[in-house]
């Protein structure tokens, strides 16, 4: 108590830095990955996204990488989907920011651009569009530019969205998925014809478990935003 | 706001047609309901592929087979070393055997025939396909097996009629079992849930009554 005492009385120290909120506890402050940006090379991860995303694609691409990928229910669902969305918000950040202004009054709150995601995502877990993108080339390319164009409108909108839009979008894709999940498992016969029946069942088990964990995600990024918020 | 709005009804209206496209208008979610319902409203002719069989003398095109008698044949397609689903066919063939084989003289049951196609011709040579007949009981007036031994041709019979074979990581195949009927034309013209064989027969049944009539 005393040591303590001594220590603001002396004052020796000026105060580590002018608050806005002298009542903020230190955590608001806490920045996850900020550490990565310490490493040379990621300071510029900015400028990296789009290439990287750009090669993503390309291997992908890739007929080999394609035809392994595509030879699976479980790795053409919950791997090659996963990284084309990906791919997508990677090369979304090479968009210019007078492109993005202009996409912005298009999409206020991110509504549009979730709204759109919402369908494609829909629209993926159909399981005639599986069989469909292994046998009809147009299908195929379809797929692939939906599911980019997917991640890049993600990426575009969720900021602007808030949690309240994010909710609701959420509310809506993860539900679904569950759903398309259980009914996966639930379907006594192949609903693809390309495909086996135990990996409808593992895809149908990791469509539940991937919305559930979303959810969390989600849940505990709008909580700590929420009470990191000015009142 | 207002163009927001318009972006995000022109976006959902597109990804509705996709779906509307994708599923034939909400009906169907599956590649396998969509080819029954496209073989229903648009019914596919068999093609001229060269066909080898027990009882038959050398290749003979499909159409065929098929145009002997004249009337409906239920057609599945299998291979012989297949132990489950195929198994399932195989019993269901034989009661569809014995109802054809009892029916009255002159009743359009007796128009109905059998056809098991294998799609394995790599194994399934004649002699093999003939043991598998005999080990199944079956009629060869009534019930006979086909397989195309050319890669192309056969690639191609399976291609229009979208039977759609995997292997399934156990040595043997997956593939969408169902009785197709073809009409007295060659024409696939209704695909049935293989479990589904009274329905098979009542729908061939009265295909062959109307052709009957004409």
């Amino acid at each position: 108590m005393i040591a303590h005492g001594l220590r603001r009385a002396g004052a020796a120290r000026p105060a580590r830095r002018p608050r806005s909120r002298p009542h903020a506890r230190s955590w608001s402050r806490f920045r996850p990955l900020s550490w990565l940006r310490s490493w040379p090379r990621l300071r510029h991860w900015r400028e990296l996204q789009a290439p990287a995303g750009l090669a993503v694609l390309a291997l992908l691409a890739l007929p080999p990488v394609r035809g392994a990928m595509e030879s699976g229910m479980a790795s053409h669902m919950l791997l090659q989907f996963p990284l084309l969305v990906a791919a997508g918000a990677a090369l979304a950040a090479a968009c210019p920011a007078a492109w993005r202004a202009a996409l912005a009054r298009w999409n206020a709150l991110g509504i549009a651009g979730l709204a759109a995601s919402a369908g494609v995502l829909g629209l993926a877990m159909v399981p005639r569009l599986l069989d469909l993108a292994l046998v009809d080339a147009r299908v195929e390319v379809v797929k692939w530019l939906a599911l980019a164009a997917c991640g890049a409108a993600l990426r575009l909108s969720w900021r602007a969205a808030g949690v309240v839009v994010q909710g609701f979008f959420l509310g809506n894709v993860l539900p679904m998925t569950a759903v398309a999940g259980m009914l996966y498992q639930d379907a006594p016969q192949r609903l693809c014809n390309g495909y086996r029946l135990d990996e409808q069942l593992l895809v149908g088990q990791a469509l539940v478990w991937g919305a559930l964990a979303v959810a969390a995600a989600w849940l505990v990024l709008a909580g700590w935003r929420l009470s990191r918020a000015p009142r | 706001m207002l163009r927001t709005a318009v972006a995000t009804v022109c976006l959902a209206l597109a990804c509705a047609f996709a779906g509307g496209w994708l599923t034939h208008g909400f009906r169907v979610w599956t590649a396998e309901g969509a080819r029954r319902l496209e073989v229903v409203r648009h019914p596919v002719a068999v093609p001229a592929v060269r066909a080898v069989g027990p009882g038959i003398d050398g290749a003979r095109p499909l159409p065929e087979w098929l145009g002997d008698d004249g009337g409906v044949t239920l057609v599945d397609f299998v291979y012989t070393r297949c132990r489950a689903v195929c198994a399932a066919l195989g019993s269901g063939f034989q009661q569809l055997q014995a109802r054809i084989g009892a029916a009255p003289a002159g009743s359009p049951d007796t128009r109905v025939r059998l056809l098991s196609i294998s799609f394995d011709p790599g194994h399934d040579d004649v002699a093999v396909l003939q043991r598998y007949a005999a080990e199944l009981k079956a009629d060869a007036r009534i019930w006979r097996f086909a397989t195309v031994p050319d890669a192309g041709e056969l690639r191609r019979l399976l291609g229009l009629f979208q039977v759609v074979v995997i292997p399934d990581g156990l040595g043997g195949y997956e593939h969408n079992a169902a009785l197709l009927v073809l009409d007295g034309r060659g024409r696939l013209v209704r695909i049935f849930d293989y479990a589904r064989i009274d329905d098979a027969l009542h729908f061939a049944r009265a295909l062959a009554a109307d052709e009957e009539r004409g």
